[in-house]
Order: structure tokens, then C-alpha cells, then sequence
């Protein structure tokens, strides 16, 4: 006993499979998130009323994971609403189809996609909240300045947003991070370990192979990784004791 | 100039529309197929609208007594949560607001961590805790679960509001006579009602939505909750598509009336929680 779950599990290869799909999902929702979330922020950041987009443009966020992983399924489904769009738009060939979850290159890509929109209203709404706090005044004395918008958004906008923008896309990075639930409910971690992330290790480890030290040995590993991130983002928000 | 900042208005909102149209596509798919037959929704090239128009998979759905249980469970379950989180909570983070003893920063800080922990890490202990406790497979193991879960977020979220309540409003209340705690009752807790709004929905939302645990906790299918009812949907020998998304919208329902009616105050008050 001892350390001998944390030895087996250094020459566990789905081990390795799984944390390094765990990274390449991670990093592909918080680049996502990033880029969309700042785009619909400046969109939403304006003078007219946007009060109505604002209402709809959360909704992904608030329905339940399962519900997420259900309506993806049936979209990736091979003779799915994806599938048809593709060859309604003469991207895909009628004569193939692709098994979007059913095949092991492309089933991580597919369940990244779907984590990305179900997110992207999180970030986008914590960077329009972002925004909105920048004071009017810092553009008009660019403006005097003869900053164009372009140089405005580098020069006043980013540089104001930096620790919101940080903040948020380390919270977005550890869900991302430790997400079960769409995963596990839309591949299972399958196939063949394809989209295999550690938390769905974990939980397969424990509640399917009944080995739940072995489990728990990758669960405080995956603790350890986040810990330090965690701390920063704990130091990161301003609490007020 | 008046006409040329109008031309930039316009192409914004009309880009705003485009994006939201894609970005809300799968919800309109979900509707969409929710009110077919199944003959109907996967067919190559897609079919946008229905072309019978029904309600039968939503009567499927509805007449099916262990879809309703789940119903049950989940209302019965989440409000339970909701309600001990707002009393239990609010009690903590008054403490952690108004006092000052030592230890107190630990505690605030924890409970910031946990809200980063991998959950599926805390899956494997608290289910040998619940199994020795000997409530597994009952809805009171999820509540206790649940109820875990949800605090710390919740005390956080009602502390930053207490804080900006001046502590002078107590102090006045209690010159006029009020004991400590009646002042609580009286002048801080209705001026907290938006956060305890806010927090409620929060939790409710917890509950409503959670799965992971509820796969561990629950065995027996007349104990089961609307998203592992879901779920099980998907492992029947052919998959009843229309169904499952008419469940589906059946389950998204609660929590987009209750946010489209209060989305204002809520979503910045839930969102805001996670940076201040």
C-alpha cells in the first residue's frame, strides 16, 4: 500500500491520455471564451438599448448540463442537424457521413465545442460588467488625443479590463478543468479513452472499476495541479475581511 | 453626423441579431424537434419547422408516472436546499460579516477554494460517508449533498451584500429598544431581500441542474431526479428524440421563467459574486 496507487498510476497510460485531453480541452474553451467573450462584449457595450440581447444571449448558461449534452448529442447525431447543414451547404458529401462523437478524432473536438457554448455567456457577461466600469472620461480625453477606436480599445480599454479579463479566464480555466458532467454524459470518456478527460477517469475508476483509491490518487493529483491556481484566484478577487 | 451614428447603430444591432440567431440555433432545434413526430427529426436535408405539428412527445412525457416522480423529487429536493441555504446561510455570513474573531480570513478564504475543488474528487468520500450512514438512495443524502454544496458560494454572495449595510442601521434599531437579534430581523433582513433573491435562485439552480452527485447518491428509480431521468432516456434500445427534448424544454423552464422575470438584479448579483 502507500504510494503504490500514486506509482501505478505514473505508468498508467490512459492516465497520461486523460490529463493531456484535459489540458487540450481546457485550453481550447478559455481561447474560445476569450475571443467571443470580449467580441459580444463590445457589441452588447453600446449607447442602444441591449437589454434584450443581454436576456437572451445567457440562456445556454442557465440550462442544465444534461440537457446541454442531450441536444448536442442529437445535433453531432450522424444523420443530425449538423451533418445535413454541411451538406445542404455542399461542405460534405452525400454519400459520407460523420460520426461526430462516435469517432475517436473527432469526439474531444466536438464535446470542447459544446463546453464552449454553454461558457461563452459567463465570460461575456463578466467582461461587459468590466466595461461598463471603465469611466466615459478615459475616452474622451483619447479621443482630444486623437486616439482612433482601434488604438482607444489598445491603449484604454484592455489595459483597464486586465484583471477582470484574468480573473474570469482563470475561473473559466479550472470548470473547464474539472468539468464531468457534459462529458461524461455525452461520450463517457469514449470512444477508446478519445475524449477521455481526468474527471471522468476518476469517476469511472471509482464507480465502474470499483477502485476508488486508485481514483482518488488521480483526484488529488488533479487537486495539486489546480491548487495553485486556485490560491491565485482566491488572492485575485478582492475580499474585504 | 446625427444620420452617420445611426448607420453604426443599426449594423451593430444587426450584427448583435446574426450572432444571437447562431448562438441560439440549438435552443430553436430543441423546440423544433420537441413538437414532432419522430419520423421527422433526423432526416437529411433538415427539416427547420415541423411539419405535423404536435404534442404528443410533451404527452409522452407528462403521462409518464416515473417522469413525473422525477419532477417531484426535483422541485421537493431543490427547494429544500433553497430554503435551509437562505437560513443557515445567511446566519453564517452575518457572522462572518459582523464579527470579528480570529480564524475568520481562513474561513473566507476556504470557503472561496472550494469553489474551485474538483467535485469529482469529493464524489468517492461522500459517497462512502452517505452509504454509512446508511442513506443511500434516499432524497434526504442528496439534500445533505446538495445543501454542502451550495453554501459556501451562497455565503459569500450574502456577506458582500450584509457589508454594504451599514452596521449603524442595527445599532439605531437597537437604541430604540430592539435586541441584537431583532434588529437582524427586522432592519438588516429586509434590506437584504434582493441578495436572498439572488442566492435563492442560485441554489435553486444548483439543485435543479446537478447531476454528478445524484448518479452516485441515487440508485432506485422512483428516487430519481429530472437529469439523471434525462439520462436514462438516452439508454433505451431506440432513442425517443422527440421526448427527450420535450423533456428537455420541461426541465429548462423553471429556471428561464424565474431569470427572464428577475434577470437584472440576479444575473449581475450571481455573476458579480464570482470576482468580488
Amino acid at each position: 500500500m502507500g504510494l503504490d496507487n500514486y506509482f501505478k498510476l505514473f505508468k498508467d497510460a490512459i492516465f497520461y491520455k486523460a490529463f493531456f485531453n484535459t489540458v487540450k480541452f481546457t485550453a481550447m474553451t478559455v481561447i474560445f471564451h476569450f475571443v467571443m467573450g470580449m467580441g459580444l462584449a463590445l457589441l452588447l457595450n453600446q449607447k442602444t438599448n441591449t437589454n434584450f440581447f443581454r436576456g437572451i444571449i445567457i440562456i445556454p448558461w442557465l440550462l442544465p448540463s444534461i440537457v446541454v449534452a442531450m441536444l448536442w448529442i442529437l445535433i453531432y447525431n450522424p444523420f443530425g442537424v449538423l451533418n445535413g447543414l454541411l451538406k445542404s451547404l455542399g461542405l460534405l458529401s452525400n454519400f459520407k457521413t460523420i460520426a461526430w462523437l462516435g469517432s475517436p478524432s473527432t469526439s474531444l473536438l466536438s464535446v470542447t465545442v459544446t463546453n464552449i457554448w454553454k461558457g461563452y455567456p459567463f465570460v461575456t457577461i463578466m467582461f461587459l460588467s468590466g466595461l461598463q466600469a471603465i469611466p466615459g472620461e478615459l475616452y474622451e480625453a483619447g479621443k482630444i488625443d486623437g486616439a482612433s477606436p482601434v488604438k482607444a480599445f489598445f491603449y484604454i480599454t484592455l489595459p483597464n479590463l486586465r484583471g477582470v479579463v484574468l480573473t474570469t479566464l482563470v475561473l473559466d480555466g479550472i470548470w473547464s478543468f474539472r468539468l464531468f458532467d457534459l462529458i461524461f454524459s455525452m461520450t463517457g470518456g469514449g470512444p477508446i479513452n478519445s475524449s477521455e478527460v481526468m474527471a471522468t477517469h476518476i469517476y469511472n475508476t471509482a464507480f465502474r472499476l470499483f477502485k476508488p483509491g486508485y481514483a482518488s490518487a488521480e483526484g488529488v493529483i488533479m487537486f495539486l495541479i489546480l491548487l495553485p491556481i486556485s490560491l491565485y484566484y482566491a488572492r485575485q478577487i478582492r475580499l474585504d475581511y | 453626423m446625427p444620420v452617420k451614428k445611426n448607420h453604426k447603430k443599426l449594423i451593430g444591432l444587426a450584427v448583435l441579431t446574426i450572432i444571437s440567431a447562431l448562438l441560439l440555433f440549438p435552443i430553436f432545434w430543441m423546440l423544433s424537434v420537441s413538437f414532432r413526430p419522430n419520423g421527422e427529426v433526423l432526416l437529411i436535408p433538415p427539416q427547420w419547422l415541423p411539419k405535423t405539428f404536435t404534442i404528443d412527445a410533451y404527452k409522452r412525457v407528462l403521462t409518464n408516472p416515473n417522469h413525473l416522480r422525477s419532477f417531484l423529487n426535483s422541485y421537493l429536493i431543490s427547494l429544500a436546499v433553497t430554503l435551509f441555504t437562505l437560513l443557515l446561510g445567511s446566519f453564517a455570513a452575518y457572522a462572518l460579516t459582523r464579527y470579528d474573531f480570529s480564524g475568520k480570513k481562513l474561513i473566507i478564504n476556504f470557503l472561496v477554494i472550494t469553489q474551485t475543488f474538483p467535485l469529482v474528487l469529493l464524489s468517492i468520500p461522500y459517497f462512502e460517508v452517505i452509504v454509512k450512514l446508511g442513506l443511500y438512495d434516499t432524497k434526504l443524502a442528496l439534500i445533505l449533498v446538495y445543501l454542502s454544496l451550495s453554501f459556501p458560494f451562497s455565503i459569500l454572495m450574502l456577506r458582500s451584500y450584509f457589508a454594504e449595510i451599514p452596521h449603524e442601521l442595527e445599532q439605531a434599531a437597537m437604541i430604540d429598544g430592539c435586541s441584537s437579534f431583532q434588529a437582524i430581523l427586522y432592519v438588516t433582513m429586509p434590506l437584504s431581500v434582493p441578495a436572498l433573491i439572488a442566492t435563492g435562485l442560485y441554489t435553486f439552480l444548483l439543485s435543479w441542474n446537478e447531476f454528478l452527485f445524484a448518479t452516485v447518491v441515487i440508485e432506485s428509480i422512483q428516487n430519481r431526479v429530472v437529469t439523471i431521468s434525462i439520462y436514462s432516456l438516452l439508454s433505451e434500445f431506440v432513442t425517443d428524440w422527440a421526448a427527450m427534448m420535450a423533456f428537455s424544454v420541461l426541465a429548462c423552464l423553471p429556471v428561464i421563467i424565474v431569470f427572464t422575470l428577475l434577470q437584472k438584479q440576479v444575473v449581475q448579483e450571481i455573476m458579480g459574486g464570482a470576482i468580488k
